[in-house]
């Protein structure tokens, strides 16, 4: 078989193309097939279409039209293959027989492979991105340029760590584009001593540094260094750029390695190297000046969108090359990061990472579920989410260690002594450590595959509460029983019955709230959103409040005291401050409702009709899932529209809602002076009370008689509590 | 007086002519204005799937002899719902804001409900703020958001109208 591409010379006006292609071989000839395919164009009419088993129209979507460019990943640039984008010298070694460019245009390869390596991590495939270099489609031939050698390998070892965390995470959310990497060479012999060989080099250009350092302040130098590059005057400059370049990915392979460690073990150590790479970092971005003035020309085109520090293309990449590996995309150019927003990247993941590596492993579920959607506020993407979930739940427990019947036991406030119950091999109760398992695991996706994972879920929750019931009534339906075990037992069963219950309105609250998060609801819709977040505020206020109660129960048993002091008994009557926080909620939720409810009733024009359907129609959609699952029961359209259909300016004169959510709030934050999320929530709730309260005022005295009134509503003080703003137009 | 490209073009509302796809001398017309304004790349089959078997479902506009909008649709079993799809929905600029989309997406909608249609759906970008506009005052309801759908890493809304069960007729 031949190994030399072999020219062909014919084509239709005889001169000799010089197209390189697949070579013939002992078994195969080529053949000029343009008259068959002319032939073939004349052989069908307009419409008319070949019918096959396995061919009809639907089919033939899926048909590509070669030579398209949009559609065609076959279709060749520049090179056929990656051997000959290296024949023709697309990623020559070294990169320049002038040492200070072969420096320099290092420098650019390792940059342009931290943008790619960000564009990865935002959703472009492996292929298309820090697979389009030449030098890592080929690391072995890079192995006389040290520098270069050592960088590829790390990256080759980083992504491969990376892309088991997230393979690992299995959230199959929408970016599956993420692990693709079928036909990459991922797997290096050797990458395990990457790190070995970074510092090898690593020392190199130290004492480099120390000797030029050495020189400049005319000191004899003890050893006979050789330079890294021929410009002396430039010297010191590289060094410096090199060394944090190569010092971040040395620090960030740590934090990988570190944070894979099993239960959260390497969660401290992990925190040290982040710190190392946000420093190494910030000397990246200082090293642009330099690396910039470096040269006498300038680059091309605005600084802020190229992918290196220096300004200039980096060699030795083509994205093309690799398109059909890259399968299922189209040959889409992607657009990789620029070198700015790359290191913004990376720093923001190593901030977020590090908001992972200080929790504190908090066994209670209720605090961390609150520190899963604290965290998910500053929307991580999806190596953060993924590290996350990783740390949560490993081989079936909560940070590889504690049980989930265990975590059950706790939340629902039971005695510690019940946590190793043989109750908990029942079926039922397997069941429900697989369901918060789970449940973690949603917590940890991006929102818009959050809420659709947590609306399907609630059917899960109910089917295990009414299984859980069933079985509690079997067996403790009619007889009141004196044996210790069986009062264990269904003391469980009462606790945990209570605690799914409070789960469930839990989960229901936050697929209603994320709603608003992901901008779901148009403003006609608000109405009946804020009436069906009343209804299940009420129910989880309901659960949350019993819960508390069970649980000062089970402490009291425990307590030391005999007697309750009359302090005690005080404190057992007021409200505890969860329940209260709730409650302002709960009145926000139905002042809006009031309020949204009597513009609708009384300004016809707020919310003009659809000719294909009505209000009952979108409530049935939105709340289909609520509904299947009876959350709550007994809610319907029918009493939506009972609740609102008599709500006019006048009724809501009558009642402010909203003054009674400031008060509460007010009241409330004293109890949570240790807690700075949930103050400054505090104060976002005042703030909505507040506003919401004098627009309702205003509406009331005017809407009637003020045609030019406008309202609208904003979500400027709180996420999910409109602020309504009320205008002359 | 000059007009430039971009404005509006000066027209009656009922210049605009809405016809019912009636075959392939319509396809070039579709195909270019998908074309034009759409980034997807479709090939003649995409369209002949959708204008071959629900040809009642597509509409064009025309002006004064020439194709302005249209809309490309249709429908099936999804899921034991028998639900309808908008594909294409495509009006030229200088047509834009004169109610052409809202009128070619209406008729075909129409035509759903009488064919037996329970809902009709698509997929919009969530910066498409004519889209959204456009859907939302016919009944739809942003039913899902789909996290970077689109290649360029924009959000997508499915969006969802569901047709309120038919009357009985007594």
């Amino acid at each position: 078989m031949a190994d030399k591409p072999v020219y062909e010379e014919a084509s239709i006006d005889g001169q000799p193309s010089k197209l390189a292609s697949i070579p013939a071989s002992d078994t195969t000839v080529w053949a000029d097939a343009s008259p068959l395919l002319q032939a073939a164009c004349a052989g069908l009419r307009d419409g008319e279409l070949i019918h096959g088993d396995n061919f009809n129209l639907f089919a033939a979507m899926s048909a590509l039209e070669i030579m398209d460019p949009k559609m065609d990943s076959g279709i060749v640039c520049t090179y056929y293959s990656i051997d000959e984008a290296i024949e023709n010298g697309a990623a020559p070694i070294p990169i320049s027989l002038d040492s200070t460019i072969d420096v320099c245009r290092t420098i650019d390869i390792m940059d342009h492979l931290l943008a790619c390596e960000a564009a990865w991590h935002k959703g472009h495939s492996l292929a298309q991105t820090v697979f389009s270099c030449i030098y890592l489609l080929r690391l072995d031939r890079t192995a006389p340029h040290a520098l270069l050698h050592s960088y590829c390998r790390i990256i080759r070892a980083t992504c491969k760590a990376v892309v088991s965390v997230v393979s690992d995470a299995r959230t199959h959310e929408e970016e599956d584009l993420f692990t693709l990497t079928y036909g990459l060479p991922l797997n290096g012999d050797g990458d395990d001593k990457c790190l070995s060989i970074l510092n090898a080099v690593e020392e190199t250009i130290s004492r480099q540094l120390r000797a030029c350092k050495a020189t400049s302040s005319k000191r004899r130098l003890p050893e006979d260094l050789e330079p890294l590059q021929s410009n002396p005057n430039l010297e010191e400059g590289f060094c410096k750029a090199l060394l944090c370049r190569l010092r971040f990915r040395k620090h960030f392979f740590h934090v990988l390695s570190c944070m894979k460690r099993p239960q959260g073990r390497g969660l401290e150590s992990a925190r040290k190297h982040i710190a190392s790479c946000l420093t190494e970092l910030e000397s990246i971005l200082k090293s642009a000046d330099f690396l910039r003035s470096c040269f006498d020309e300038s680059c091309e085109g605005d600084i802020d969108d190229k992918t290196t520090a220096s300004g200039f293309e980096p060699i030795g990449f083509d994205a093309m090359l690799n398109s059909r590996l890259s399968a299922p995309t189209p040959p889409r150019a992607i657009k990789i990061l620029s070198w700015k927003k790359a290191v913004e990247y990376f720093v923001k993941l190593l901030h977020d990472l590090d908001v992972i590596c200080s929790y504190s492993l908090d066994p209670h579920l209720e605090s961390l579920l609150r520190f899963v959607v604290q965290f998910q506020k500053s929307q991580p993407d999806l190596v953060a989410r993924s590290h996350l979930q990783l740390l949560l739940v490993q081989d079936g427990k909560l940070y590889g260690r504690d049980p989930f019947f265990a975590v059950i036991n706790k939340a629902a406030a039971l005695p510690e002594a019940t946590k190793n119950h043989d109750i908990q091999k029942n079926e039922s109760f397997l069941q429900l450590g697989m369901l918060v398992m789970n449940l973690l695991k949603i917590l940890c996706t991006n929102a818009a595959w959050q809420r659709r994972k947590l609306g399907k879920f609630l059917q899960d929750w109910r089917v295990i509460y009414v299984q859980l019931e069933l079985a509690f009534r079997n067996e403790y339906g009619e007889v009141s029983s004196s044996s210790n075990d069986e009062n264990t037992c269904m003391k469980i069963f009462q606790h945990i019955l209570l605690w799914v219950e409070e789960q469930t309105f839990w989960i229901a609250f936050r697929f209603l709230i994320l709603g608003f998060e992901l901008e779901l609801y148009s403003t006609g819709e608000y109405c009946m959103v804020y009436w069906y977040l009343y209804a299940v505020l009420i129910k989880l206020a309901e659960k949350t409040h019993l819960m508390m109660a069970v649980s000062h129960d089970t402490a009291k048993r425990k307590g030391k005291k005999k007697k309750d002091s009359p302090k005690d008994l005080a404190r057992e009557s007021r409200i505890p401050p969860a329940v209260l926080f709730l409650q302002c909620y709960i009145c926000l939720a139905e002042g809006l409702t009031m309020m949204l409810a009597a513009l609708r009733n009384e300004i016809p024009v707020f919310h003009g009709p659809s000719p294909f359907n009505t209000e009952h129609e979108k409530f049935v959609q939105h709340f289909e899932l609520l509904q299947r699952a009876c959350i709550p029961d007994h809610v319907s359209y029918l009493s939506y529209k009972e609740s609102t259909t008599h709500a006019r300016f006048s009724t809501l004169a009558m009642y402010n809602y909203f003054k009674d959510a400031q008060r509460i709030a007010k009241e409330v934050k004293s109890s949570f002076s240790n807690d700075p999320e949930r103050l400054a929530e505090l104060r976002k709730l005042e703030q909505v009370a507040e506003h919401n309260s004098v627009a309702q005022n205003v509406i009331c005295r005017l809407g009637a008689l003020d045609p030019s009134l406008k309202v609208s509503f904003e979500f400027s003080h709180h996420p999910f509590f409109a602020t309504v703003v009320v205008k002359r137009s | 007086m000059e007009v430039k490209p971009e404005e509006k073009a000066e027209i009656e509302e009922p210049e605009i002519e809405y016809v019912s796809y009636g075959g392939e001398h319509h396809l070039p017309l579709i195909m270019n204005l998908v074309d034009q304004e759409l980034s997807e790349p479709y090939s003649i089959f995409t369209y002949r799937y959708f204008v071959y078997l629900w040809p009642q479902l597509s509409f064009l506009a025309f002006h004064k002899g020439k194709c302005v909008g249209t809309v490309v649709c249709k429908m099936g079993e999804h899921r034991n719902t028998f639900r309808g799809y908008i594909a294409m929905l495509v009006v030229i600029k200088p047509y834009r804001g004169r109610g052409i989309a809202t009128e070619l997406v209406t008729r075909s909608i129409r035509m759903m409900m009488e064919s037996g249609c329970e809902e009709v759906t698509l997929e919009a970008e969530v910066t498409n703020k004519g889209a959204l506009a456009l859907y939302g005052r016919l009944g739809f309801i942003r039913a899902k958001r789909l996290f970077h759908y689109y290649l360029n890493g924009v959000d997508a809304f499915r969006l969802k109208l569901l047709f309120p069960p038919p009357r009985q007729v007594l």
